[in-house]
């Protein structure tokens, strides 16, 4: 690793444990909820990396389809991996949380089934890239899909909504200011803003492994033709 | 405008015709869904739930399917037969070729709904003639068959293409379902009324076709 990666690295190894000491010693236990609120730091988090993320693979994909650019479809390709990651981890997280406060794992109300879509079309993703032939074939396929799949979940999110919900409304957004007391707000926010970091890290290091993978197939090739 | 809606008839136009010719798809779509009529018959417990409360979940699974072996087949058909280089060696724009292959294969998929419905309301004792029903049918036909023909013309360019198909198209059609199933719910016996989700299949309808056309130039490339 570079030396600047290395120091993010250890910085986001850093930020996760005080994320970790502040969401179990400094933040309140919630009055209705109890412990299992405490999920909710990581698990809005994971989200926000996850969109952060897929965002990353919808620039990618249009950057890569307007000049195709190897450098804009590695970022796409390393991204929609990272992006998969954190919606695993909100999925399961949430579903954590929902057993002991609704009662049961899983409910089909519009964030949860878009999440879910969410991590069926990024999946398909990587499929779309392993299954195509490598190069500019799986490129382009795979920019396509995730150019759709990016326009497609808000869609899945708002069908649903139109349908029925159930999922806690916003407490960061809620009019007329954060409904959360301070040393939740700062405990989210320190949370956020690591597991940020880590994202932003494990992007950079996905990214530059896959650099270096094709620089030495490229050598090989040209070994071999020499 | 006029060279593209040309285009597009032509090819739609042929795929039509080598249907009716060949007569191998429609046959076999029609048998399909009268079978997956008759699994849904004894794999729920009919007599328990009421007929209505199942007859639009079994519609909706039969037509996912069916979609997606119609879809499937318009590509692969021109793959096996190396005629999708030909069409594509042609000045037509690619927006225009994939727009007419996919009027084709939601004309095929109507027809088979037109088997579809019907049967559904042998077995289940279902509606056919509500507006409802007819209209969210077809709405949602012409947005699945955007989106099933976009991601077919790049399954069938992979191997694998069988298992890239359904992966694919199924989760891109889920708010197809989710209205569509609401607005067939509602046909069929729920509470509510059907206008607002028929609207709604249409705006998703436009959005899906200009997606799937303007992506079609990077799909049918080489």
């Amino acid at each position: 690793m570079t030396r600047p990666l290395s120091i993010a690295a250890a910085l986001a190894t850093l930020a996760m444990a005080g994320a970790g000491a502040m969401i179990f010693l400094y933040a309140p236990r919630d009055a209705l909820e109890g412990e299992p609120q405490r999920i909710f730091y990581l698990h809005v988090s994971a989200a926000i990396a996850a969109y952060v993320a897929f965002a990353l693979v919808l620039a990618g994909g249009v950057v890569y389809l307007w000049s195709e650019s190897a450098a804009a479809d590695r970022l796409a390709r390393v991204s929609a991996e990272v992006g998969l990651l954190f919606t695993t981890i909100t999925l399961v997280m949430g579903s954590l949380w929902a057993k002991p406060i609704w009662g049961a794992y899983w409910t089909w109300d519009a964030r949860l089934t878009s999440t879910l879509v969410l991590w069926m079309m990024y999946a398909a993703y990587l499929l779309v890239r392993r299954i195509a032939a490598p190069g500019r074939q799986a490129a382009r396929f795979a920019a396509v899909v995730g150019i759709i799949a990016f326009i497609d979940v808000p869609i899945v999110h708002f069908s649903v909504d139109w349908w029925r919900t159930q999922h806690p409304q916003s407490v960061i957004n809620a009019p007329g200011g954060p409904a959360l007391p301070p040393e939740m707000l700062v405990t989210f926010a320190v949370t956020a803003l690591a597991v940020l970091l880590l994202t932003g890290v494990l992007i950079a290091v996905r990214y530059r492994i896959e650099a270096l993978r094709e620089q030495v197939a490229g050598l090989v090739e040209e070994a071999e033709a020499a | 405008m006029t060279a593209f809606l040309r285009v597009m008839g032509a090819v739609a136009g042929k795929d039509l015709r080598t249907e009716l010719r060949s007569r191998e798809m429609l046959p076999s779509l029609a048998q399909f869904v009268i079978l997956a009529l008759l699994i849904a018959n004894f794999g729920f417990d009919v007599g328990q739930a009421g007929p209505g409360v199942i007859a639009p979940g079994v519609l909706w699974l039969a037509l996912v399917f069916a979609g997606l072996v119609a879809f499937g087949r318009t590509f692969a058909a021109e793959r096996d037969q190396s005629s999708l280089e030909s069409l594509l060696l042609t000045p037509a724009s690619r927006a225009a070729i994939f727009l007419g292959k996919a009027l084709a294969a939601a004309i095929l998929l109507l027809a088979c709904e037109v088997v579809l419905v019907p049967g559904l309301a042998l077995f289940f004792g279902t509606p056919i003639a509500s507006p409802t029903l007819v209209g969210a049918l077809a709405l949602a036909t012409v947005g699945m068959a955007a989106l099933g023909c976009l991601f077919a013309a790049l399954a069938a360019q992979t191997r694998a293409r069988e298992l890239l198909l359904p992966v694919l198209a199924l989760p891109l059609w889920i708010p197809f379902v989710v209205v569509g199933g609401r607005a067939v719910q509602i046909a069929m016996g729920a509470p509510g009324a059907g206008g607002p989700a028929l609207g709604l299949l249409l705006d998703f309808d436009i959005l899906f076709v200009v997606v799937a056309s303007l992506a079609a130039r990077f799909v049918l490339d080489d």
